[in-house]
């Protein structure tokens, strides 16, 4: 999985801290689902908190250690996701963010 | 519709944080806590609202859940009571589904799937004027129409919020849904899919625009979730607290100690000596009112906490622990119930409802009592002040540096219990973090007081209640059998309290307790902070001659060794002297055994941590 910029897939987890990207899915963990029946499925909590095809997503914070957890702020929401969680959301980074981080200096403002 | 007689029986649903149990104070009028984080409303919470046509409504506020399939006990519990599946509380006959303006895709997703359970509901739309502010559109009229059910504004915190929506209650403007499904669809990949759908195309024809970011928030957060300033700001808040709790309560406590002790004096004058006296002075002034002098304390610390819990920043402390926590086998979401663990182990191991695995939970729980709750501070607060010298130790205060390193033993024990408890317990499924980071709001001044009121409340009733007639009790137990004629020690040693006490001694002598002690931790079983009325009562009894109100502080001072009072104290971290929470334990897990396991690994830790301590303090001392 490459960062260019071009908008090719990523899991949420691989995002640096201050990139947006876009939901382009979710994919069957078995590290977070192993054990759970379909309906308490956590990759569709994923969902249900927002995590769908379309949305836009920025990454607010990254703890060290691989950012486990990180915070996410998506629907005018923030969540806190552990590395394994935000592994299972695939997201597009947007069209012409650089390949590092990019730290956002706390500014919201997010390009349209 | 005709008046019935039985109120109609309402639920109050939505996602956490929504507003919905300021919604529920304001259509029941009750004094609940208004709490920001996920986790604080796990209590069932009923109210009731007399409306004009008489027939008055019972209102539910449920838990608040993500989704209809739970992934948390308390989002069990609400599913649970919408499908009618608890046996004492049957389905409602309307739902009240309550959507916060200011995130309106999470909440409406969860009111379609309410809705597909066809029960009858209404929409309230809370925060439309917050929303307002942050330039968020929704038509409310197309929302409705789109939904098929009837959406009501509400600005929960307002007087006379909730107006409309009561009005559109008994105007019986809620009709059952078209599409009627008596059972939820445990939704798959597909399901989940459409449902999204289905709410883009609901909100882009209601004309929803989504709401302004907050610059604010934003710079707030890139400070308190940083990985290195972040848990700095943390350990400043938590040492704040800790600070402030000791010096802001030095002066209100002095002034309770002088008022009790002059009330003891002006007792003695004014009472002929005899037991009518002993039992108002030492058992009830001498007894009682050692614990009153510790109320600054606590409400100072309540007041820490609640107005952490209201501000929004306890989630992300739980963030930026989830780590540290995971390497012990704890979840970051058990910071919270450990946090409030810290004020009382109660609500705290109620507050594990919201870790969803069942192992992570018992651990919570198993640990939650090592935490320094404020049933401690008398004990600590007393044998600190008649033992500890007040000797500055470089920057720090001797005291002040024991009592923090009681805390901290407190949380250190918990921390390796819980790892010990990783080893043993094989974790099942995992558990996830998945947590929601509130936006931040100032703490409501109304809902802080209304919160230190409740915990003075009920402070003021332990003290008047049940260690009132503890002491009672104890007096009496310490006054009789009087002792025969001719006899030289204290009368409290003939009497049957004297003599347990002297059986007691056995069971303790090898960690130093004297008898005083063991009599003082019987009654002290019920409540930690009994143990500080009980030697009160005890000592104040075994004083000889009349000088019935000589205060408890110095008696130990000069009669107790340091190495005693320390061990003392090392009991106090570990000993579970409160029945209240191995009750709470025994329904929170539904069985006996946790409690009891409880109750034996705590008692042996203790009595294991006093022998140490009393045997290496006084080698050294």
């Amino acid at each position: 999985m490459t960062l260019d910029g071009t908008g090719r897939q990523i899991a949420l987890a691989q995002l640096r801290r201050g990139q947006v990207a876009t939901v382009s899915g979710l994919v069957e963990s078995a590290a977070i689902d192993s054990g759970r029946d379909a309906s308490q499925s956590l990759v569709t909590r994923l969902r249900d908190l927002g995590f769908v095809p379309g949305a836009r997503c920025e990454v607010v914070a990254r703890m060290w250690l691989g950012g486990d957890p990180i915070a996410v702020r998506i629907g005018g929401s923030t969540f806190a996701l552990r590395r394994a969680e935000a592994a299972a959301v695939r997201v597009e980074l947007a069209l012409g963010q650089a390949r590092d981080a990019v730290a956002r200096a706390g500014s919201s403002a997010v390009p349209a | 519709m005709d008046a019935t007689v039985t109120p109609l029986r309402i639920a109050l649903v939505g996602v956490p944080n929504c507003g919905k149990t300021a919604l529920f104070n304001r259509l029941t009028g009750s004094r609940q806590k208004v709490a920001n984080y996920p986790g604080v409303t796990v209590e069932r919470r009923e109210g009731e609202r007399i409306t004009p046509d008489g027939r008055g409504m019972r209102v539910l506020d449920l838990p608040g859940t993500y989704s209809l399939n739970p992934t948390t006990l308390d989002e069990a519990i609400t599913r649970d009571v919408l499908l009618g599946r608890l046996a004492d509380t049957p389905a409602p006959e309307l739902v009240v589904c309550v959507v916060d303006a200011v995130h309106l895709p999470i909440g409406m997703r969860l009111a379609l799937e309410v809705k597909r359970l066809g029960l009858p509901m209404v929409l309230a739309l809370n925060r439309m004027d917050v929303a307002r502010r942050r330039s968020v559109h929704i038509d409310a009229a197309k929302l409705s129409a789109g939904l098929g059910v009837p959406v009501v504004a509400t600005i929960a915190v307002k007087r006379g919020g909730a107006d409309a929506l009561v009005e559109a209650i008994e105007a019986g403007r809620w009709i059952t849904p078209r599409a009627f499904t008596p059972a939820p669809q445990e939704h798959g990949a597909e399901d989940a899919e459409q449902m999204q759908r289905d709410l883009r195309g609901l909100l882009a024809a209601a004309g929803y625009s989504p709401p302004r970011e907050n610059p604010w928030s934003g710079r707030i957060d890139a400070l308190l979730l940083h990985p290195v300033a972040g848990l700095a700001v943390l350990l400043a808040v938590l040492f704040v607290m800790f600070q402030a709790v000791f010096s802001w309560a030095v002066a209100p406590m002095d002034w309770i100690k002088g008022a009790m002790s002059a009330l003891g004096e002006f007792t003695a004058a004014h009472l002929p000596a005899g037991p009518l006296a002993s039992l108002l002075v030492n058992g009830v002034i001498g007894g009682a009112g050692s614990v009153l002098v510790f109320l600054p304390q606590i409400v100072i610390l309540f007041f820490f906490i609640l107005a952490l819990e209201d501000s929004g920043y306890l989630p992300r402390a739980a963030y930026l622990l989830d780590r540290l926590m995971g390497s012990v086998g704890l979840s970051g979401r058990a910071f919270i119930p450990l946090l409030s663990s810290h004020a009382c182990a109660i609500p705290g191991i109620m507050a594990t409802r919201t870790i969803p695995n069942w192992r992570d939970r018992l651990t919570t729980i198993m640990i939650a009592p090592l935490m320094t709750c404020s049933a401690r501070l008398p004990v600590y607060g007393l044998l600190i002040a008649a033992l500890i010298p007040a000797r500055p130790v470089g920057p720090f205060n001797l005291q002040g540096l024991v009592l923090f390193i009681l805390y901290a033993a407190g949380i250190v024990s918990g921390l390796l219990v819980a790892w010990v408890m990783k080893q043993f317990v094989r974790g099942g499924q995992y558990s996830p973090l998945m947590l929601e980071l509130p936006d931040f709001q100032w703490p409501n001044a109304g809902n802080l007081v209304l919160g230190l009121w409740e915990r003075v409340k009920i402070f003021m009733s332990r003290v008047g209640g049940i260690i009132l007639a503890l002491m009672i009790v104890l007096w009496f137990l310490s006054s009789y059998p009087e002792p025969p004629p001719g006899a030289t020690g204290p009368a409290i040693q003939y009497s049957l309290a004297g003599r347990i006490g002297a059986l007691l001694e056995y069971v303790f002598a090898p960690i130093g307790f004297n008898w005083q002690i063991a009599i003082a931790l019987v009654p002290g079983l019920a409540a930690r902070e009994v143990a500080v009325a009980a030697l009160g009562t005890v000592y104040a009894m075994s004083a000889a001659g009349d000088d019935l109100s000589a205060a408890l502080e110095p008696v130990i001072s000069s009669t107790w060794s340091l190495a005693t009072g320390v061990s003392l104290l090392a009991w106090y971290v570990f000993a579970p002297q409160c029945l209240s929470t191995l009750a709470v334990v025994k329904r929170e897990t539904n069985s006996w055994r946790y409690p009891l396991i409880m109750a034996g690994y705590l008692f042996a830790l203790a009595y294991l941590a006093s022998f140490i301590t009393f045997r290496v303090v006084r080698a050294w001392a």
